[in-house]
């Protein structure tokens, strides 16, 4: 082989591990991806009220407590984790609000900050210092802090819903700015700064460490347990975010909300193809886990199909969804493979792990 | 000479990994042969294939006459191979005689298990390898050297034909290999056939009749063991002639100590272990496995609550763990690269930058410009080959991957480097680069501590060897001093 053909090799081979890469990063999410914009455009054809300004408005703004929880939700995949408790924290946090202002008669502002402040601080204090300090399962811990936050719930309401009478709260579920609900400029800033703080930040580069192998992560001096429990703090920094606006939604504080929140969230997460053993995934793939369901829902709701056939129908693409990540990870591309070829061929591929690389 | 086994023209691949491409092993009855080759030269793979765990995507296995690959491990069984591996797989809940037949119970008629019988033909089995323990001790009771003795009670059970011993020395004390060794040779005269694996190439030509070199999933040549010599051994290996690393003498400043340690305890592990290793100095640990040396160097990393004095550059270190070792001036090489070193998923300038900015303001970013030279130099001066340092490491050979483990400590500007088992898992060719490494670190005044099992590595890079015996350091041995049967002597519990 001369050197010029040498050369040009190597130039060809990078070239086509660029492309292969590239495609592997969005091939995480690009099924259900296509799926998206397939029934997008189904729906759009066969429903004529599917495709309406209003609609879609209606469709963003449902699925923006979804949205919110998901995106805090993504920390603790990423880092091998699922957050099991966020349903509980989002009624626990309009029980807050609630008190905060009719109770303590604090502005409606800064009863919303505050309340917002604590889900953040239960997240990274119970389930962050239980897991990330004295390594306790995940599983355990936010099973746990699902039924502990629940009954706490249920005392301190005493199962009653209480009305939160406010411009300022009323104004985040039904507000507008510059045309656009404020549900939907908050799913947008959620968005931003995820994808920003993941992808442009040494904290992101922890959270990817941690999550893709915490042993090295650790050796490296990496302070594992701060991030495992920053991850738990973005967790119920979401999940109050997601109360928020869901007491604004309601215009009270019930203690009934956010009951399926948990799985849904950790559904549109893994949707999005970020692997739930961590290290691998990213927002934007939640975004579109998130528009696959709430686009699926709405549509179904549309065209008169029963909530309970949509319950199906998301289940079945979410087993659908994790298998094609069970696919994806094998070396051989096969189920069934993993066991033989474990320790022989690559362990992984030319893939990068976040998305846009 | 008939051919109890031939394995002819083998061919595997995982994904795009080519791990058999025309592997031939023809093993005669009564015979000992021994399977040799670097790591990732095909070895396991043949073997897993011997004993069932993979079929072949092309070639034959005829064994005992008939030909035919084996569908799993129990028919491999049932015609007569048995496999000890490295990794004992024994249950160690369960007693001896149970461990021995497991997977092929004696039963009654009625069937519920015969435990007499199971109880006499396991005192039969340990007999017939001079092993006398009672067959009802659980397996958990017994010395590793033992549960290996009983690995091959097991497969002796079976009437084994042919008994392939995978690295099955790579635990035992000197004493103990002559027993194995002692053990291979009866199995011999009865008929057995041996396919023995081995890193340690004085084994080799102990025990051996004949060799099969593998290299790159091919066989590359066969031969009785008379008409072999080590450094043609070496060459069929590695495909080449070995160039020879040689440390230069340093002067050293001992009274000036990059790291010392006095009185370091771990219960039941490290027993009042002290040491010095100067500026600029290479300092090696020998012992077995089980010996202690790992766990001295993870103790000195703060992976465990050692007690004891250490210093570091003259500063005493008290609170150690490794989020204050880039600080303390400590670096550590971890022994298994993919779990301990290298998150795989990342990217190489990731992991090189991963230690050096661990203690950077979490919030900031990231940039190119901030750590390309940190990861410049690295890529540069450790000659990481890989296309880009944007590609994840998951993707280099493991000899490149272990250098980005070394540059991502190399970064922190240590005082003191530590690795264990530094060379394990890559090729020849890059095990001379690593040397270079280290040495060239040591001139630029690291001071460094080398664990690892390969005492001829030891020889070439260390000014002085210690060794460990029990938690104990036993013997410290200058260059002058040290030779492989006096380092073996002292690893063994001799005075």
């Amino acid at each position: 082989m001369t050197a010029t053909t040498h050369v040009e090799d190597r130039r060809r081979r990078r070239l086509v591990e660029h492309a292969a890469g590239v495609w592997s990063a969005t091939s995480r999410y690009a099924a259900v991806l296509v799926l998206l914009v397939g029934i997008f455009v189904y729906f759009s054809i066969t429903q004529d009220r599917f495709l309406t300004s209003a609609n879609i408005e209606n469709l963003l703004t449902s699925v923006s407590i979804l949205w919110v929880v998901s995106m805090g939700m993504t920390f603790v995949v990423l880092t091998g984790g699922i957050d099991l408790s966020v349903g509980s924290l989002l009624a626990l946090t309009g029980l807050i609000i609630s008190q905060l202002f009719n109770d303590a008669g604090l502005p409606a502002w800064l009863a919303v900050a505050l309340a917002v402040l604590a889900g953040a601080v239960i997240g990274g204090g119970v389930n962050g210092v239980l897991i990330g300090r004295f390594g306790l399962s995940f599983f355990v811990v936010t099973l746990g802090t699902l039924v502990l936050y629940r009954g706490i719930v249920n005392i301190w309401s005493d199962t009653k819903t209480t009305y939160v009478v406010s411009p300022f709260v009323d104004g985040i579920g039904f507000g507008e700015l510059i045309g656009i609900p404020t549900p939907i400029w908050i799913m947008g800033a959620t968005f931003v700064v995820a994808f920003v703080v993941l992808r442009w930040t040494y904290f992101g580069r922890d959270v990817y460490a941690v999550g893709g192998n915490i042993e090295a992560a650790r050796l490296s001096g990496i302070n594992a347990s701060r991030t495992l429990i920053l991850v738990y703090a973005i967790s119920g920094l979401g999940a109050a975010l997601g109360g928020a606006i869901q007491t604004g939604r309601l215009g009270a504080a019930s203690p009934l909300v956010g009951e399926d929140i948990p799985l849904q969230a950790a559904a549109a997460v893994l949707l999005g193809g970020t692997s739930f053993l961590g290290g691998v995934g990213g927002v934007v793939g939640t975004a579109v886990g998130v528009l696959f369901i709430g686009t699926l829902q709405n549509g179904l709701s549309i065209a008169g199909v029963s909530s309970f056939w949509q319950q199906v129908v998301t289940g079945v693409i979410l087993i659908a969804a994790v298998a094609i990540d069970r696919i994806q990870q094998s070396p051989s591309g096969r189920f069934g493979r993993r066991a033989d070829a474990a320790g022989h061929g690559p362990t992984s591929t030319a893939e990068p792990r976040r998305e846009g690389e | 000479m008939t051919a109890l086994l031939a394995a002819t023209g083998l061919h595997k691949r995982f994904g795009g990994v080519h791990a058999l491409r025309g592997a031939d092993l023809e093993v005669a009855a009564a015979e000992v042969h021994a399977l040799v080759g670097e790591n990732g030269s095909g070895k396991s793979t043949l073997l897993k294939i011997l004993s069932g765990q993979l079929r072949p995507d092309g070639g034959t296995v005829a064994f005992d006459g008939r030909e035919g690959t084996f569908a799993n491990p129990s028919e491999a069984l049932r015609r007569g191979i048995a496999t000890v591996t490295q990794e004992t797989t024994l249950a160690p809940e369960l007693s001896v005689a149970e461990n021995i037949f497991l997977g092929h119970r004696l039963a009654k008629r009625v069937g519920l298990v015969d435990w007499r019988r199971t109880r006499r033909l396991a005192r039969t089995a340990l007999d017939r390898l001079g092993l006398h323990i009672d067959p009802a001790t659980p397996v958990k009771r017994l010395r590793p050297d033992q549960q290996q003795l009983v690995e091959i009670a097991r497969a002796l059970s079976v009437d084994a034909r042919a008994v392939i011993l995978d690295e099955p020395t790579s635990s035992l004390t000197d004493d103990e290999v002559e027993a194995l060794f002692a053990i291979v040779r009866r199995l011999r005269e009865e008929g057995v056939a041996t396919i023995f694996v081995s890193h340690r190439l004085n084994e080799i030509f102990a025990l051996a009749d004949r060799v099969t070199v593998l290299r790159d999933g091919r066989t590359v040549g066969e031969a009785a063991i008379g008409d072999l010599d080590r450094p043609r051994l070496i060459h069929l290996m590695v495909g080449r002639a070995l160039e020879e690393v040689v440390a230069p003498e340093t002067a050293v400043e001992v009274d000036r100590p990059a790291l010392r340690v006095r009185g370091l305890r771990l219960p039941g592990v490290l027993e009042d272990v002290g040491l010095d290793v100067g500026a600029g100095e290479i300092v090696g640990l020998a012992g077995l496995v089980g010996a202690g040396r790992s766990e001295l160097l993870e103790s000195l990393f703060g992976l465990h609550a050692a007690s004891g004095s250490v210093q570091v550059a003259g500063r005493e270190v008290r609170r150690r763990s490794p989020l204050r070792a880039v600080r303390d001036g400590i670096a550590f090489v971890p022994a298994d690269r993919k779990r301990q070193g290298l998150v795989l998923q990342m990217s190489v300038r990731e992991n090189l930058a991963m230690a050096s900015t661990a203690r950077t303001f979490r919030l900031r970013v990231p940039s190119a410009a901030r750590e390309a030279a940190a990861v410049g130099r690295a890529m540069h001066e450790l000659d990481i080959r890989a296309h880009s340092p944007q590609l994840p490491v998951s993707t280099l050979s493991g000899g490149n991957q272990q250098k980005v483990v070394l540059g991502k400590w190399l970064a922190t500007r240590p005082s003191v480097l530590m690795l264990d088992e530094p060379t394990r898992g890559v090729d020849i060719g890059a095990k001379g680069e690593i040397y270079r490494l280290l040495l060239a670190a040591a001139q630029e005044g690291l001071g460094v501590l080398v664990s690892s099992s390969e005492i001829p590595e030891l020889l070439v890079l260390c000014d002085r060897i210690l060794v460990m015996f029990r938690g104990r350091i036993v013997a410290s041995l200058t260059r002058a001093e040290a030779t492989e049967a006096r380092i073996a002597h002292f690893a063994g519990g001799h005075q």
